[in-house]
């Protein structure tokens, strides 16, 4: 028999989705006992002392507690907000979810609509991740994975596979959430898009003496950080500027310069400008300082600069795509279940070691025992191929 | 490996978990006073918290050595004053920079992420995606193969994510895991049912050949019998709750019932539509787009509200007078949708209306199925949302139970991604506006 | 003596993982040889199935090989084992045998 909606699937779940808020669960499940009754003789006086506990916890649990029960929607709802804290108004708490650690607070997460959104703009509309990022403020990593996200969801649901929708939507009652707002122009920043991370270089505190009439950059300082000599005098006058840096080093990274010999050597420490997200945004505002009265002008250069980013990315991926083929080479046999990918490798002084058995050389390796038995070894595996 | 992990009220500790001894815990648990105490006691004290809290299912020796020096960090950085200065400004004058009354940079709480690569293992990983409601039940999950990463099953939950990995976990544990647990009526409901299963499968194997003929007549028959089933239950829960349920829920109930009524006394007459669940919804949604079209032009000057923002009206006292919920209108009118019969809505306001197509829209998403171990339809479990948070360094699909671990938690000024329960003192509070 | 191409086991117990080596026809499979071209991974990987193009795909083995190192030890007189042969024909570096002459 084919299914049907039925009476008895229908009317019983009528009650929770025509309530008032319709997530929110039932408050006429049976709940815990309102009170713990404490295993208590008449001729004994003294409780035991676990009871206590309990008896405290199921007192503040039917009391102050009871808030935390059910969700509300749409806002978030945190121990926090129901301890008594001096001077510390909801607005502060609410985002709180421990209440001894101020450093750790609740973050917003992608609405669902906002998601499908960024899916539609980069698959469907072929806006670029870069453009997507910068209109939402949402990371360009993140792009990434909600796209991946929405077309596997996509997938499962043509093949008719579970979805655990109602949690989807309970959850996304309880944490906040930043969503789309209908003037683009107020359109909420989810994330900062342009974080730097901290190089563990510049963790060391340095002195280094500079004369009051040099104007010393963030080049120079990326230069000392990482050990290299001052630039030469001409060079220097033609390239320190981080802003040359910035639009030079994105395109080109394998121009930048290096420091120490064979296996020491290691690249200049580049200054930040080239090293956040979105370099392009600092080329357009110093446009718009530039020329500020020509917004035309100022949003062709931009979407120049922002084409040969693009360009210039979609060489370098084509190239390591390329320089991935030359070494495998895909054979499928006709009478075979499988495909052999045949890798070029060599066997040579240089990757095997001077005895033949460097630790680093391809196959296994003859007169060493073989430790995966013994303790402490991991047989965890360090990465699944996506 | 020992199981600490049960909440006891005597200790104290939190941990990674959602149980109301473990909230319970964790509103009670103050800093501890270490005036008079040695520097070995409030070491002791210290490791005993952090250590029950982080990585409690992981063995001491395991746990000793994933710690690392390095600590990640980042600083947002504003283009606009990367336009305006190289950084010549930093270093003129004495050195000490010419902006002397900067304001003074937030600290970054490195301290807090010093637990950071455990949160990259993959069961502590699934227990913040909120997938599971510990990270005990989390790494069941791994070790009893309900957990892909990458499209690949994984039993290791010690695995490490890299970034850029995919895990996904089966949708049906995660609602069993977040959902409310049955109360005991519906255990044995479904014990009985599931009984009642098995024995006819084994009474009348032959019984499927006559099937086809019989279908119609039993159809109609068994959703009589459904909906006097039902009937009977709102009694019973009217008489359970006496004291528990609100007046209005009470006469919520009452109306469904005289509604059942109705529909059973004319539900002879009534053609069931079509056979499959999906054409029923589609056609129902359908009529109700078509039926709503026509008084919109009456009033179009009221914006049609989104799901949420109705939600929202519990907290605005205004609005509850303006939309009565569930009334014996709106809910007759959700009956006869869920008969599959002709929907008679133009007695509805436009928000009813809307209630109306939300609700049966949640009805086909989340159907009453005893067969499931979560009670159904499906609730978040009690006390959830006192640990609802999902840290940035994942990106969660909740619709197919699936995350992408998008980068390692990092630190930054004021904000820690680490959530440790406790902080130390030295960290100042963030003002709201960051 | 008699120069042999063959595999040699390693792995673990139903986790087999081959060097293609080259070395005296009489020595032991776990002697040391006198040189190691190549390995060879029977066991086939699957790509995932995240994605739709990866539907159709077929599961895949893993080669690698020195070809240069190959070639010389062909030419030398080396002789490649049956599988070792089956898999150098699949690289191009020998005539495929004919199926009944495998059989005969």
């Amino acid at each position: 028999m084919a299914p049907r909606i039925q009476s008895r699937r229908v009317s019983s779940t009528l009650l929770p989705y025509l309530g008032p808020s319709l997530s929110t669960s039932i408050p006429s499940l049976p709940s815990l006992p309102s009170v713990f009754s404490t295993f208590s003789r008449s001729f004994s006086a003294t409780a035991p002392s676990q009871s206590k506990l309990r008896r405290e916890m199921f007192e503040w649990l039917d009391g102050p507690g009871s808030e935390l029960k059910h969700h509300k929607p749409n806002r978030t709802n945190y121990v926090s907000q129901y301890r008594k804290m001096i001077g510390k108004e909801y607005r502060d708490l609410k985002q709180y979810p421990f209440p001894e650690n101020p450093t750790f607070i609740s973050q917003s997460i992608l609405s669902l609509p906002l998601q499908n959104e960024i899916y539609k703009r980069v698959v469907e509309e072929k806006q670029t991740v870069r453009e997507v990022s910068v209109t939402f403020g949402v990371d360009m990593r993140r792009i990434a994975a909600v796209v991946r996200l929405v077309e596997l969801e996509k997938r499962q649901r043509s093949q008719g596979k579970p979805l655990a929708l109602p949690y989807a939507r309970a959850i996304h009652e309880m944490v906040p959430t930043t969503g789309i707002a209908r003037n683009p122009d107020q359109q909420k920043m989810h994330e900062s898009i342009n974080d730097l991370p901290m190089h563990p270089l510049t963790g060391a505190q340095m002195f280094y003496p500079v004369p009051e009439s040099r104007s010393f950059t963030r080049v120079d300082a990326g230069r000392v950080f990482s050990g290299a000599p001052a630039q030469e005098h001409k060079i220097a006058e033609k390239w320190s500027s981080p802003h040359h840096v910035a639009e030079r080093v994105p395109k080109r990274p394998h121009l930048i310069e290096l420091v120490g010999k064979g296996d020491n050597a290691r690249q200049v420490l580049q200054p930040a400008d080239a090293r956040i997200p979105h370099p392009q945004l600092i080329a357009l505002e110093r446009d718009l300082a530039k020329y500020p009265d020509e917004p035309l002008l100022v949003e062709q250069r931009h979407q120049d600069r922002l084409r040969d980013q693009a360009e210039a990315e979609q060489k370098q991926r084509e190239a390591a795509q390329a320089r991935r083929e030359r070494k495998i080479t895909s054979v499928s046999p006709q009478e075979s279940r499988f495909d052999y990918r045949i890798k070029e490798v060599a066997f040579t002084t240089q990757t095997t070691g001077r005895d033949g058995r460097a630790p680093w050389a391809p196959g296994r390796r003859y007169g060493v025992p073989s430790d995966d038995r013994k303790r402490g070894m991991r047989k965890v595996p360090t990465r699944v191929e996506a | 490996m020992r199981n600490r992990a049960s909440n006891s009220l005597s200790r104290g500790k939190i941990r990674q978990s959602w149980s109301k001894y473990n909230l319970f815990n964790l509103h009670r648990y103050r800093v501890p006073f270490n005036h008079n105490r040695s520097f070995f006691q409030q070491k002791w004290t210290a490791k005993a918290t952090a250590r029950a809290y982080h990585g409690e299912q992981v063995r001491e020796s395991q746990w000793k050595r994933m710690f690392s020096h390095r600590i990640r960090s980042v600083i947002p950085m504003n283009p606009l004053h990367l336009a305006a200065d190289d950084g010549s400004r930093a270093s003129a004058g004495r050195g000490s920079g010419l902006e002397g009354d900067a304001k003074q940079p937030q600290i970054t709480p490195y301290t807090q992420m010093a637990f950071a690569p455990l949160e990259r293992r993959l069961d502590v990983a699934i227990f913040r995606a909120m997938f599971a409601s510990s990270a005990r039940q989390a790494r069941q999950f791994v070790i009893h193969g309900a957990v892909t990463v990458n499209g690949q099953k994984m039993r290791h939950p010690s695995y490490l994510l890299n970034p850029g990995d995919l895990f996904q976990v089966d949708p049906e544990r995660v609602m069993f895991a977040t959902g409310a647990p049955k109360n005991k009526y519906e255990r044995r409901e479904s014990r009985q049912l599931k009984q009642k299963d098995a024995a006819e499968e084994t009474v009348n194997p032959e019984a499927e050949e006559k099937v086809g003929k019989v279908e119609k007549a039993d159809a109609k028959e068994s959703s009589r019998d459904n909906l006097q089933a039902l009937v009977v239950q709102a009694k019973s829960i009217l008489s359970r709750g006496k004291n528990q349920l609100p007046a209005k829920r009470k006469q919520e109930l009452r109306g469904f019932q005289k509604a059942v009524r109705r529909v059973l006394s004319r539900s002879d007459r009534s053609t069931i539509l079509t056979d499959s669940l999906e054409a029923q919804f589609s056609e129902l949604t359908l009529l109700l787009k078509t039926k709503q079209a026509e008084p919109k032009d009456s009033k179009a000057e009221k914006p049609v509200p989104r799901p949420s923002e109705v939600e929202e009206n519990e907290a605005v006292p205004g609005e509850v007078e303006e939309e009565p919920f569930a009334s014996d209108k709106l809910s007759e009118a959700f009956q006869q949708a869920a008969q599959g019969e002709e929907v008679d809505s133009s007695g509805l306001t436009k928000h009813e209306t809307f209630a109306l197509k939300r609700a049966l829209a949640q009805m086909h998403d989340n159907p009453l199925d005893s067969t499931k171990p979560y009670a159904t339809p499906w609730q978040p479990r009690e006390y959830m949302s006192a640990f609802a948070f999902i840290p940035r360094y994942l990106e969660v699909n909740q619709n197919i139970c699936a995350a992408v671990y998008l980068r390692h938690p990092v630190a930054r000024p004021g904000l820690a991604e680490v959530p440790p329960p406790l902080a130390t003192r030295s960290a100042p509070r963030p003002t709201a506006g960051t | 003596m008699v120069l042999r191409i063959r595999l040699a086991r390693f792995g673990n117990k139903h986790v087999p993982f081959y060097n293609i080596v080259v070395a005296q026809a009489r020595s032991a499979r776990g002697a040391k040889p006198l040189e190691v071209i190549g390995t060879y991974n029977p066991l086939p990987k699957r790509p995932t199935n995240l994605y739709d193009e990866n539907v159709n795909v077929r599961p895949f083995k893993e080669i690698a090989l020195d070809r240069s190192r190959a070639k010389y030890w062909l030419g030398v007189g080396a002789q490649p084992s049956d599988p070792v042969w089956k898999l150098m024909s699949m690289a191009g570096l020998v005539e495929q045998k004919p199926a009944t002459w495998n059989k005969a």
